[in-house]
């Protein structure tokens, strides 16, 4: 199918390029192996793009799945786009869902957007649940170049039955050059109430970014209304907090990151800090060590991961990346889970590559695990 | 100065070369320099005394970098027999121009004759800093092409040949360096279709289709581990602690059953056969116990065991007059009509 979609929308000129990857994975840990295919073309007005997978394990049967399959057809003016088959529809402030179905996106000169979307939600089981629909759309306006806010709805129902409806609105400014500001609001009208609240400030100055963040999620809300578990009510969690970066050398950058949480009334917090080193000026070999420590509520933990990563020859790249993690309530599954993975990606050519890794680990359900994993990877483009 | 003190100061001084070596930082004279086009500018060279070609260049022209034999022109007597642009100029800087010439639509001729010749009208650096960046930023294109209505509808292909393959990033892009998992979403919220100028419909489908083949970093084997993300090394063991930690969250990608095929398989699901209980003691009690709290503050994680099928173990205490009580918060209110419509009517429907 994918073929038949590159060949229909084949190219009449050299770009956007046509580019098309296969990927096999091999994993004795799950016991697993999977194929994944994905590319994309373009003719003119018309473009495709396609992402699909195959994969089986020892204990369950051949499953194939379709992430995307979509065509869109765009207006040579950049006025109106139209996306037919599976997607991800992203409505501002309401989150992503992936469906089966079209949208219209009409964009007017003013600056003004419109977009209406209708659709089958995809769900698990791979097919489509009787009643199962999806409708919404997003209105939004471009100030002066520099504010952009929005406002979306969506009706979901699922056998019949109201399983979403939510109103939200978005907002990004670029008030100066150095700062940025972001926001969005989801309501949900069936439970009437916040679904999701999230707002980002960062300031951006020559070596360094800082970011201060709020987030307030009612995680009820955020279940399809035909759940039993979305009868709760409002127990929401909230996270206010900031994270800089800092080039502190050329090749040194550094992150530290700190919020406090309240988690149904119990408050806590998480900070980490994170460096990266590369080793050449490219930074195609790099050395990376992070801290963590995670404590609200039942999650308390503290862990360490390093990574270091090197080309040998243009060909070769070696990797390896080592974890620690240590509970502060092992529940009897370990005082400590660590894991390491040493891997090499081999790409003799442009058009493929081979990658193994041995991964090793003691995990909360086993003392040893070890697992190999094997990835063959092709590459094909058309310019 | 004790001996043992000036061994301490020389080791010192060796450690601090080495870290600095090894941090970037490099001694002028170890490196390849910016062009010293300042330098140029200053003693009254025009541009187009060494980029002589630049007045007739068109799309089609090959770059109009001076050789080392258009240098020694002037520069009668070189100072070693290296080609010029080994010490002057950088590697990146040529780079960047070669990357530029491929994928934009642009022709120096035009402008040359539009700006009567007066090359640093665009490249603003030229005359400031020898180690400014010579690259116009865009903002310099739209001070003389107002292309608002192009920019409003994203219309990019007037001037690049293909956006993405410049791999060229906004300013902002560096929110993909830092909590991206918690940022991109926010920030990807208004602005779709500046994200849409790179990524494609795949890249938000392998996190938010409702199936994925692999956890992500599995798939990128070989590759150089990735700073940050949410599913990093050893995240399998992490994500119970993950998900109580941040409630909602898994949400955002995963459907409401995303957990019931592994916990299926590892039997601590309540659709599994001979299901042994994940919960610690005091899970359930007369009064309550530890699940009411639980369930409130992370229903994702009940439903990923106990949706579909496993809700009945719930309604068999908490439906209408059963001894579980209600479950609803204080204050819940639903426009549903709680005896027809899912899921109320597992517990207020007329057959109870």
């Amino acid at each position: 199918m994918l073929a038949a979609l590159c060949v229909a929308v084949s190219p009449a000129r050299a770009d956007p390029p046509n580019e098309a990857r296969a990927t096999a994975l091999l994993d004795t840990g799950s016991r697993s192996g999977s194929v994944v295919v994905e590319g994309s073309a373009a003719n003119g007005p018309m473009s495709g793009e396609a992402l699909v997978w195959t994969g089986a394990t020892q204990t369950t049967p051949l499953t194939a799945n379709a992430l995307t399959f979509a065509i869109a057809m765009h207006d040579a003016r950049g006025l109106a786009d139209v996306r037919l088959g599976r997607f991800v529809f992203t409505s501002g402030a309401i989150r992503p869902v992936q469906i089966d179905g079209a949208s219209v996106l009409v964009r007017a000169p003013s600056g003004t957007k419109v977009e209406a979307v209708a659709g089958a939600p995809v769900v698990l089981s791979g097919g489509v649940q009787d009643f199962d629909w999806l409708a919404g759309g997003r209105v939004s306006q471009t100030i002066a170049s520099r504010v952009i806010v929005g406002l979306s709805y969506v009706q979901r129902r699922s056998g019949g039955d109201l399983a979403d409806e939510e109103v939200g609105t978005d907002l990004s400014a670029t008030p100066a050059r150095w700062l940025d500001l972001a926001g969005r609001a989801s309501y949900d009208l069936t439970a009437p109430g916040i679904s999701e609240a999230l707002a980002s400030a960062a300031v951006r100055a020559g070596d360094f970014r800082v970011e201060l963040f709020a987030i307030d999620r009612s995680p009820s809300r955020l279940l399809p209304q035909t759940s039993l578990f979305s009868i709760f009510g409002d127990f929401p969690s909230q996270s206010v907090g900031g994270n800089v970066w800092w080039k502190a050398a050329p090749r040194l950058d550094v992150w530290l990151s700190g919020a406090g949480q309240s988690v149904g009334g119990v408050y806590g917090g998480n900070g980490s800090l994170r460096a990266r080193l590369k080793l050449d000026d490219r930074g195609d070999g790099a050395v990376g060590v992070e801290l963590r420590r995670q404590d609200v509520s039942t999650a308390r933990w503290t862990g360490v991961r390093v990574t270091a990563t090197r080309p040998f020859a243009r060909t070769l790249r070696a990797s390896t990346e080592l974890e620690l993690v240590v509970p502060d309530d092992p529940q009897n599954k370990g005082s400590a889970w660590p894991w390491a993975l040493v891997s090499v990606g081999w790409r003799p050519h442009k058009t493929w590559e081979l990658a193994c890794a041995v991964e090793s680990a003691s995990t909360p359900e086993h003392t040893f695990e070890f697992n190999a994993l094997a990835r063959l990877s092709l590459f094909w483009e058309k310019k | 100065m004790s001996r043992a003190h000036g061994t301490l100061v020389v080791l010192l001084a060796v450690a601090l070369a080495a870290c600095a070596s090894v941090l970037g930082f490099k001694r002028a004279e170890d490196r390849s320099r910016p062009f010293e086009h300042r330098a140029h500018v200053l003693k009254g060279i025009a541009c187009t005394q060494c980029h002589e070609k630049i007045r007739t260049s068109t799309r089609e022209s090959a770059l109009d970098l001076p050789n080392t034999a258009r240098c020694v022109s002037c520069h009668e007597k070189p100072h070693d027999t290296h080609e010029c642009s080994t010490c002057h100029g950088e590697s990146s800087a040529r780079e960047e121009a070669e990357l530029v010439h491929a994928q934009l639509r642009f022709d120096h001729g035009s402008h040359q004759r539009a700006t009567g010749g007066d090359c640093a009208r665009c490249h603003q650096g030229v005359a400031n800093d020898a180690t400014a960046r010579l690259l116009p930023k865009m903002a310099t294109c739209f001070g003389c092409h107002k292309h608002r209505d192009e920019w409003d509808v994203r219309k990019c292909d007037g001037c690049h040949v293909n956006v993405s393959a410049e791999e060229v990033t906004p300013d902002s892009h560096v929110v993909h360096d830092g909590d991206f998992i918690r940022e991109h979403g926010v920030r990807a919220a208004s602005n779709r279709d500046l994200c849409a100028s790179c990524h494609d419909d795949r890249s938000c489908a392998k996190c938010h289709g409702v199936t994925v083949p692999a956890l992500p970093w599995k798939l990128a084997v070989g590759d150089a581990p990735r700073t940050t993300g949410v599913h990093l090394s050893g995240f399998r063991s992490r994500h119970p602690l993950e998900a109580r930690a941040q409630p909602g969250l898994c949400n955002t990608c995963h459907a409401e059953q995303f957990c019931v095929e592994c916990h299926t398989q590892l039997g601590v699901s309540a659709t599994a056969q001979n299901a042994r209980s994940p919960h610690p003691a005091g899970w359930i009690s007369a009064t309550g116990g530890a699940h009411a709290t639980e369930a409130r503050t992370d229903p994702m994680s009940c439903a990923g065991c106990h949706g579909g099928g496993g809700e009945q173990l719930c309604v068999g205490c908490h439906k209408v007059g059963g001894p579980g009580g209600s479950p609803h918060g204080l204050g819940f209110t639903s426009s549903k009509d709680k005896v027809r419509e899912m899921p109320c009517r597992l517990c207020h429907g007329a057959s109870r």
